[in-house]
This record gives C-alpha cells, sequence and structure tokens, in this order.
C-alpha cells in the first residue's frame, strides 16, 4: 500500500522526471523494504492508545488519521532515501544499483541529479502537509545527515579515514540518522512522550548502527563464513570500513597499506592478508551486537501495553534486532 | 520632489514616522538629518539602495555560512555568492522590499518601541526567506550545470583528492539544498515549507522540459511560457507569498505578492530573451546569442514564428550551423518578434505594478517607499539593456 501510494506520489508533469523519480519504486527492486518495516512496526508498537479500548472501534476514525500520518513518514523516508542513492550513484560513478542499472547510468547524470532533486521537494511537500513543524525539523535534518556523511566520505584525510571515530560519525550520518529521525517522528506523531520519543530514536540509531556494521563484514566474508569472498567493493572504492579500522589497531602496518589506496589489486590482497590475520571481523560483530543489544533494550523499556497487537509489533522489532545481526547478505 | 516630500514628513513628526525612520538599520543613509540633495535623490531613486545595507547582512551570512561548515565545498559554492556576480542581487532586493512594503503594522503605531521586539523578530525571519531563495537558486544553477561527461570547465578549487567538476557541483546543490531545508524547518510555518519546497519541484521541472522537449513542445508559446514560469518566475512569486505569510498578511495579500513576483519574473526573462538577441544595443546580433546558439528557442523567435512558418523548418535543423543562426536572426529582424516580447514584458510588468497598487492603503512611510520602489522595479525590468 506504501510502495503504490510512494508511487502515486512521484507523478509530474514531465514524463522523463516521473520514468527518473519512479526507477526504484519498482516492484522487485526494493530489497526487503527494511526501513518502512521498522517504521511502520514502530507506530505500532507504540500504539499506546489513548482510548479506552471498549470505546474503539473498528476502522477508528482518530486512529485511521494517525495510522495514515504515520504510513506518511515511511513514504518520506524512502523518498529521502532514494534520492539520496540517486545522487550518491552520480557521485561515486556507479553504474549498477539494487541489481539493475544505476539511473545516472541508464538515463545520463544530469537527470540523475534532478530526480533526486525532485524526490527531495516532495518529500517536503508530504512533509509539511503533516503540520507539525518538529516532524519536519526532524527530517530536514536528516537530508543534512545525509549530504554531510556524503561529504565525509568525498573529502577525508589521510588521518580521519583510519580513524574509528570518524567512520562511526559518518556511519551515524549516512545510515542511522534516517532510520532514528524517522523512528523519533513515528513517536511524536503518535503524541508520545519525549522519553518515549527518545526510546523510538535509540531503538531506530543503534539497529542502523548494527545493520551497517554487518554490512561492512559482509562486503569481506559474503555468504561464507571466510574471507575474501564477498564483493569487496567497500576496499574497491577506497571505503575504509569497520573491519579495516579493527585490524589497523592489531597491525599498525596496515595503516601504509591503506595510504597507498586501492587502485592496486595486490594491495587489497595485502589488506585482506591482515585482515585475516587480525580479529577486524570478529571485532566488528561484536560491535555490531553491542548496538542491536542496545536496541533491543530501547524496545524493552518501552511502556507496558497489554495490547495484542503492539506487544506482537515489539516482538518483531526485537527480532529484527537479531535478524540484523545473523543475516548472511 | 522626493526630497521636499520627506523633510515634509520628518518636520510633522506625526504616526511616529520621524524616530521611526532614524531607528531602521536598512535605512541608516537618511541619517544624520544634513544630507545633499543629489546624493539622497539618488539613492531615493535607486531601489536597490534601499536595501543595500540589509542585502549585504544576508549576503555575508550565506557566504560565511558555506565557508565555515563546509570550507572544502566553499571553492564551488562561494563562486555564486561573490557580491556582484549576480549583478544587484535582484531577487533578494525584491523579497526584502516587499517585505517592508507589506508591513502593515499588526500595532499601534505609539505601542512600538524602537527596535521593536516583534518587528525585529519578524524581519529575520523574512530575512530568512531571502537566505533560502538565494541557496534555492544557486543550489538549482550547479545542479543544471552537472553534464554527463566527466569535463571540468572551470577548474574549480583544490582537494586532497581528485574531485571532479561533476561531483562538487552535485555535491554543493546538495549541501545548499540542505541547507535550505534545515532554515525553512527553523521558520516552523509548514505552509511555508511547502511553497518552497514546491519551488524546487518547478525549478527541476523546468529545467527537464528545457532539456527534453519535443520539436513540437519548443515551438510552442505556451510550452515556453510555462517552463519560463517554472524556471524563473516560481522562485520569487512563491518567496514573496512567503514573505506575505510570514509577515502574517490575508490570503489575498499574499496573493497579491505572488502576483507581483510573478508577473516581474517572467517580465524580467522575456527581456533577458530579448537582450541576448540586441545586447545593448537596440539592433540584432549585438547580443551574446548564447540562447540559440544552445538551441533554446525563445519567445522573440517564437513570436517571429508566428510571422513566418518557414522560420519554423530552420529551428528544427537545430543551431549547430552557424549559418542557420544567421538565417534565423535574418527572419527575427523582418518580423516584430523583438517588439511583440518588449510589450508581453510591458504587460507583465504592468500587471505587476498593479498588484502593488491594489495593496490595503498604509499611510507609513517606509511602506510607501519600498511600495514604491517596487514599482520601480517593474519600470527598470522593463528598460534595462543589460
Amino acid at each position: 500500500m506504501v510502495a503504490n501510494r510512494l508511487r502515486l506520489m512521484v507523478v509530474t508533469e514531465v514524463p522523463k522526471l516521473a520514468s527518473a523519480a519512479e526507477y526504484f519504486f519498482k516492484m522487485g527492486v526494493e530489497g526487503k523494504r527494511f526501513r518502512p518495516t521498522v517504521l511502520l512496526l514502530m507506530a505500532t508498537a507504540m500504539n499506546i492508545s489513548i482510548l479506552e479500548p471498549s470505546l474503539r472501534g473498528p476502522g477508528d476514525a482518530l486512529t485511521k488519521e494517525l495510522r495514515a500520518r504515520q504510513q506518511r513518514i515511511a513514504e518520506i523516508t524512502e523518498m529521502i532515501h532514494v534520492a539520496s542513492l540517486l545522487h550518491d550513484d552520480v557521485l561515486d560513478d556507479a553504474d549498477t544499483r539494487r541489481g539493475i542499472g544505476s539511473l545516472n547510468f541508464v538515463m545520463g547524470n544530469k537527470l540523475a541529479v534532478l530526480a533526486g532533486d525532485f524526490l527531495l521537494s516532495r518529500a517536503c511537500v508530504a512533509l509539511a502537509s503533516l503540520k507539525n513543524t518538529e516532524v519536519v525539523s526532524l527530517l530536514a535534518k536528516v537530508v543534512e545527515h545525509l549530504v554531510t556523511g556524503e561529504t565525509m566520505q568525498m573529502t577525508t584525510t589521510c588521518e580521519q579515514r583510519c580513524s574509528m571515530e570518524y567512520y562511526m560519525q559518518k556511519t551515524y550520518y549516512k545510515t542511522a540518522s534516517l532510520i532514528s529521525n524517522s523512528c523519533k517522528a513515528i513517536a511524536l506523531l503518535g503524541g508520545q512522550t519525549a522519553e518515549v520519543a527518545m526510546l523510538a530514536y535509540e531503538y531506530g540509531k543503534n539497529l542502523g548502527l548494527a545493520y551497517q556494521l554487518i554490512d561492512d563484514v559482509l562486503d569481506f566474508t559474503g555468504t561464507s563464513a571466510s574471507l575474501g569472498k564477498g564483493s569487496l567493493s567497500d576496499i574497491r572504492h577506497g571505503i575504509i570500513t569497520a573491519p579495516i579500522l579493527f585490524a589497523m589497531e592489531e597491525f599498525p602496518q596496515l595503516r601504509e597499506v591503506v595510504d597507498r589506496g586501492f587502485d592496486d589489486p595486490a594491495n587489497v590482497d595485502l589488506a585482506l592478508d591482515y585482515l585475516g590475520k587480525s580479529r577486524g571481523i570478529q571485532r566488528a560483530r561484536e560491535l555490531a551486537k553491542k548496538h542491536a543489544n542496545i536496541a533491543a533494550e530501547a524496545i524493552d523499556s518501552l511502556p507496558e501495553s497489554n495490547d495484542e497487537d503492539v506487544r506482537k509489533s515489539r516482538r518483531a522489532l526485537l527480532d529484527l534486532t537479531e535478524r540484523v545481526i545473523t543475516r548472511t547478505k
């Protein structure tokens, strides 16, 4: 439902713009729709109903209205996300994305950039329609974070590239900010207290960080538990992620290898070698688990509820904190 | 005449005008009391000088923001914020004048103290619209500049590792857009957010229209005017409207502000089109001819095509061949294309002026001065030669 409405929201006067913006909303191209899933579950999970159950009729107008607004957050979040993907692909000169040709590759850089801007503007209009200035501020901040994260990635000095702190900050901006702040927005729209909204934020943030850390690991290991079977796309693009950063703490010599850059495949192999000798992969997994646990704690800290839908959604959110760690792709 | 009118008002001191004038930072040039006729008269006649000081403030804040937060992007965005690059900073000037022009004060003059907190707050918010508008404008320029080949046209600044012109343009544009979003959000007015988000959508639509026209569309006046609205007029019309809304004006007044901005913008663009052919001389072919050389068909040619259908074939052939350009100029010269474009510009300028005249009456001298300046602009937009 959300996906279809999303597609409809992207309609425009200029057919080319429409097909450009619609590009990643195609059925089947979108992966498992991780983010919207989290958001919709979160919406239910904190549905600490303001009305007595007996007063609630099926299809209660107030509840429906709230639900529609929370769904809009999920749509807005996806638009912002896809807009940033479209631009990132132009910046990275990528030729594929989500298993198909990237938009810049298929329709040209400029159209990809314009399509991203278009999606962003539509997201802003949808945001404004919620008439909640705090939520507008939250998601505007996300847009700023996404750009900051991308800028950080593109303009690092050698010093920064080898810093775990810089990496985690960048990861927050590029990955976790969107999901944490939209979780918070869901809570605010639901009229929750600042404390509850903060719990929603903490869940999103730590889930997002855990997700990215495992993503980093999988880029090296792929679906096998051993090294070098992953796509290695990060390192080949010169993007230094958590496993390597941890390995560098054990093997300072790895730092020189990193500084030399990874255009030379021999250098990639050398780095993988050090990585294999180190506890880099394991430590990255451990850090992911730590964040996943914090996310789970946030859910456990939510105010009690006897509503079966609420409990079910919370279990699902807890389940996600497991899956995010154990997934193999 | 203007001088004498002002001196009369200053001496009466009725409705608090005298102290009000002297406490408005952007009207500092009126102090001290003794000033020569000629310099003041010239300043009175120049709508841009009315808000020049305020404008510098806005421009400096913008530049500072870009330079301090992301120094690496500074070289790209900085280029566009240089004073003088954009001529007289047309858009922010209109917005700041509009802010004053509709300052139909909600407080009784006697209750207003100098540096009234409410007024200052409102003014700051309206200035922010001017900043946001510039950020959106420059972001769209940067993104429009993204090419499909990786060549570096401008050789912008030095970075730690190679960043192509394309990447800088995209990132810098994104940076500005994201800052615009945050600044918009800080105004805590969702209607204004909606208005300016729509502008971004329009800018993109307009640019896409320009990129992807069919032959049919390129020769259509209607398509051209729609594209011109999207690319030029939407930004200024909707930000004028936003200024009005922030000022707590009614929907009707906000609509007048919108109409002013829209028609001024359209008039501006139409004259721009003419000047691209005529340059600073009244005769053809002395302009830069950059539109036609880029295959962009503007109002004068569209009008000429109505008189000379054969011109259509010339247009369809494209303008890579300079001989074709000359041929088109030839037809244009024989036609009333230039004149009709000017006439249409004048028509829109008049509609803009009417919008100002339709604003609710005000006795406040600042308000009247700003409105006169806005009217003045509708003249200048038509008569300018560059």
